[in-house]
């Protein structure tokens, strides 16, 4: 008999196939939770080959001894870990490197996911956008579209019960979309969906050059004890600046866009510039992440979203307590130094509160694990108001904090953390945090659009190398533009907010509900009106968003 | 001696390390204990106790060992192999590097068949396609097929391509007990009816001894195209522990808030599952249906079935 025989035309593994070897480490382990048909627990959804392999495996098992190697499977029958399990948007993703997912979570661990989960850039930009609102209404327009948003997200969150005949318990938002509205529902949830993900990622990379170049700055300064004053501010210990000073005060309200950096200046400046270099430099760093083909590791690292929001409200309070209290009450009319507390650019608040308070489009795998589903409701209100308060509690300290007698409250930046001068020690901590934390996400991020986009076109994760690496020239491209031309987040941010607010929390919670009530024969003119208005209400938002 | 009395054959021949025993533990539910495996060549035909399809044995023979004794003992004991097989079943290694021998060794044991049971039926087997690349599976298969057919003529076989590590075996050796089955077509006809007469979501039929699905009627789309196989697996697995107490599995009725499933005999060769989703019927009621319907479904077996039909045993 031939000893090594040699296979045909490339195969896979040679003359390994019956070995009698006890040792353990030659083989891939493989594991899948059996299927629970007695319970109604939601559980992973394990891709069809992952447990029609395991099924085999029990059953071969019974037919040999138990040291018996015969019919173990050899390596290359076993599915990559990528392929066990089937990731829906944004909400599995994150099981990848979880435990054992069959135990539910009691409901301070629901809440605690939703409310890291929501958690995004868009705190940074709170400050600004109360300031965009004027100060009453800012609070105003907070509160009511945490509890507008709340109320989609509950319509979100029953939509998979109202599904008649069919058992949709493992169902996400997309596939009631398209239970509804065929393909184009499939459509229209993704293309907004992507919206979201991706303006997500343009506001990332726009941040990330932001973080880098001020932690330069201070690595730079420090090192060679420079000791510069960038642009006009106050004086003494706790500076704050304002970068882009409107030195015109009785002109037009268009910003005017002072260069900060001299662009013939030190060598140092020239090669290490906030718009011109940095975000080509990140590409380096992070084009190679995004062509990862599993996200598992990065979705290790989420811990370090919450640390740097908790940095964040101290960092806050901090600032506060040190800069003290400067608020006037100017109702209608504008002053040198303060805003009115009613402002009519007040839809770019909305605009951006609608990205602050998305979640919809993972939130029913998200509330699958909790122990206690009939308390989905209270959890999801309590995890809402947590948001709610964070927000408002970083918004409200910075906008009251920020010194107003030498600097007006129009300079309250896009980014909160540009008015402290890149050689605040504190400032230079969050922005590295930050910056880390942005690192990690930013591929996940990637890989979401990757898995949406991909999945829906080609039917497969990673149909190939090509396909994915042009993606990622798209997206990575995109941030680069904006970073380099247009580098304000409060804008990218209430312009995407609206736009996949429109879709995905506004019209189609509203319009899937009315058409099941319809379809039982439940709808009633209370509900009709109130539907439609909400369905006015984001169109209105997304309007608003170019008009003001 | 009447004919109907010889028990039939099912000859698997293959070469030694083409993976029949494991093919046929796998099929059978046959356990393997770990000195039974050999690491030469058989040379004996190793006969199983298995019986299916009524009364088929399932002889298990390995080809092309060492060769000048093999040629000796083909020569010799030829027609006694060879006479009464009702189905050949041939397993080709496809990461064998001796083809022309391989072949060689078939076309024999199609002289031999043809001499000795001229109408057997002819099944070839392409195994352990799990080592050949995914991309080259269907050209290789392709190749391999063309070859065989060509040289079985006047013969006609079937072939298929077979790895214990995907669903290609379970649905090759379905695909060969579907056409062992007496009047199959007939019965899948019946089924459909028996399925919407008693309203049920899907209905199986099973060969008895291997819980190969032969067929099936569903009356919507079901999510799991493996389902067959796992429930394959999973009664056989049953059927493993229930040997071990000197137990023989007969019916099984499991019920849930959602659905009842009954597994229960149904006519000499074969076992029927019925799956309903409505669990407010009674078990009684669907156990009657299939008591009644059993007894017309084994006059079908009965009135055209070919000589080996079990009850046609003449004392």
């Amino acid at each position: 008999m031939d000893e090594d025989s040699k296979p045909l035309l490339g195969s896979v593994r040679a003359g390994e196939y019956y070995t009698d070897s006890l040792d353990p480490k030659q083989r891939r382990p493989f594991h899948v939770e059996p299927r629970n048909i007695v319970g109604d627990d939601a559980q992973e959804r394990v891709s069809a080959e992952a447990a029609v392999l395991s099924s085999r495996v029990h059953y071969y098992g019974r037919l040999t001894a138990s040291s018996d190697r015969l019919l173990v499977p050899p390596d290359h029958v076993i599915p990559s870990p990528e392929e066990i399990y089937i990731y829906s948007p944004l909400g599995t993703a994150f099981k990848v490197h979880g435990g054992d997912s069959t135990v539910k979570n009691p409901s301070i661990v629901t809440i605690f996911a939703i409310w890291n989960t929501m958690m995004g850039t868009s705190i940074l930009s709170m400050p600004w956008g109360i300031k965009q609102a004027g100060f009453t209404l800012g609070i105003i327009i907070i509160v009511l579209m945490g509890l507008l948003t709340l109320y989609c997200c509950y319509r979100v969150l029953k939509s998979t019960k109202s599904i008649p005949y069919v058992d949709a318990s493992d169902w996400e938002f997309p596939d009631v979309c398209k239970y509804y509205f065929g393909g184009f529902g499939k459509w229209s949830s993704l293309v907004f969906s992507l919206v979201s993900l991706i303006g997500a990622m343009v506001v990332y990379w726009v941040l990330m050059s932001n973080f880098l170049f001020n932690t330069g700055k201070f690595i730079y300064n420090y090192v060679h004890n420079v000791n510069t004053t960038d642009g006009f501010g106050t004086n003494g210990t706790d500076r704050v600046i304002c970068p882009y000073p409107n030195l015109d005060p009785d002109g037009n309200r268009t910003l005017q866009y002072y260069a900060s950096e001299n662009s013939t200046g030190e060598v140092f400046d020239r090669w290490w510039s906030k718009t011109n270099t940095i975000p080509f430099y990140l590409i380096v760093l992070l084009l190679p992440l995004l062509n990862f083909r599993s996200a598992s590791f990065f979705a290790r690292f989420t811990f370090l979203g919450t640390l740097s929001v908790v940095y964040l409200i101290f960092l806050v309070t901090y600032k506060a307590i040190r800069l003290g209290f400067h608020l006037e009450f100017h109702w209608i009319d504008s002053s040198m130094f303060f805003v009115p507390e009613f402002r009519s650019l007040f839809p770019q608040l909305s605009g951006v509160l609608t990205l602050a308070f998305f979640i919809h489009n993972c939130i029913i795998t998200l509330m699958k694990n909790n122990r206690h589903q009939e308390n989905n409701v209270r959890d999801l209100s309590l995890a809402y108001l947590l948001v709610g308060l964070t927000y408002l509690y970083v918004g409200v300290l910075i906008f009251a904090a920020f010194p107003s007698p030498p600097l007006s409250k129009d300079c309250i930046e896009p980014n909160f953390l540009d008015n402290f001068p890149s050689s605040d020690v504190l400032v230079f901590v969050a922005r590295t945090c930050l910056l880390f934390q942005m690192t990690t996400v930013y591929p996940l991020l990637g890989y979401l659009v990757r898995v949406q986009l991909m999945g829906q076109i080609f039917g497969d994760h990673y149909p190939g190398f090509l396909h994915v690496f042009i993606l990622n020239i798209f997206v990575v491209g995109a941030g680069v533009l904006m970073a380099r031309f247009y580098p304000n987040i409060g804008s990218i941010i209430r312009y995407s907010g609206a736009i996949c607010g429109l879709a995905l929390v506004f019209v189609l919670p509203s319009l899937i509900h009315m058409i099941s009530l319809k379809r039982r024969g439940e709808l009633r003119w209370p509900s009709i009106i109130f539907h439609s208005f909400l369905i006015l209400l984001g169109v209105a938002n997304l309007f608003g968003q170019f008009f003001m | 001696m009447s004919s109907t009395a010889m028990k039939k054959k099912v000859l698997l021949m293959g070469k030694s390390g083409s993976g029949k025993t494991s093919m046929r533990s796998i099929i059978f539910a046959n356990y393997i204990a770990r000195d039974t495996r050999r690491l030469g060549a058989t040379i004996d035909v190793e006969h199983s106790h298995v019986r299916f399809l009524g009364n088929l044995v399932l002889n298990l023979w390995d080809c092309g060992g060492q060769d000048t004794f093999m040629e000796n003992y083909f020569t010799s004991q030829r027609d006694n192999i060879f006479r009464n097989v009702e189905v050949l079943i041939y397993v080709f290694d496809v990461e064998s590097r001796e083809l022309e021998k391989d072949m060689h060794y078939y076309q024999s044991c199609l002289e031999a068949i043809l001499q000795n049971s001229p109408d057997a039926k002819i099944f070839c087997l392409v195994h352990k396609m799990d080592l050949v690349q995914e991309d080259q599976r269907d050209l290789i298969f392709k190749e391999r097929e063309e070859d065989l057919k060509r040289l079985s003529r006047p013969l006609a076989c079937t072939c298929f391509r077979t790895s214990i590590w995907d669903e290609t075996l379970y649905k090759a050796w379905s695909s060969i007990v579907y056409q062992l089955i007496p009047n199959v077509q007939q019965l899948e006809c019946n089924l459909r009816n028996f399925a919407q007469i008693i309203e049920a979501d899907e209905v199986l039929l099973f060969e008895r001894a291997t819980f190969l699905v032969i067929s099936h009627y569903q009356c919507k789309e079901q999510r799991d195209a493996h389902r067959f196989e796992k429930i394959s697996n999973i009664i056989k697995q049953f059927k493993l522990s229930c040997s071990k107490l000197a137990a023989s599995f007969q019916s099984m009725e499991v019920r849930n808030s959602n659905f009842a499933a009954f597994i229960d005999v149904f006519t000499s060769n074969t076992y029927v599952m019925v799956i309903m989703s409505d669990p407010s019927i009674p078990s009684a009621a669907t156990l009657i249906n299939i008591r009644n319907a059993r007894r017309h479904f084994e006059k079908l077996e009965r009135v055209d079935g070919p000589k080996h039909s079990l009850h046609m045993r003449i004392r």
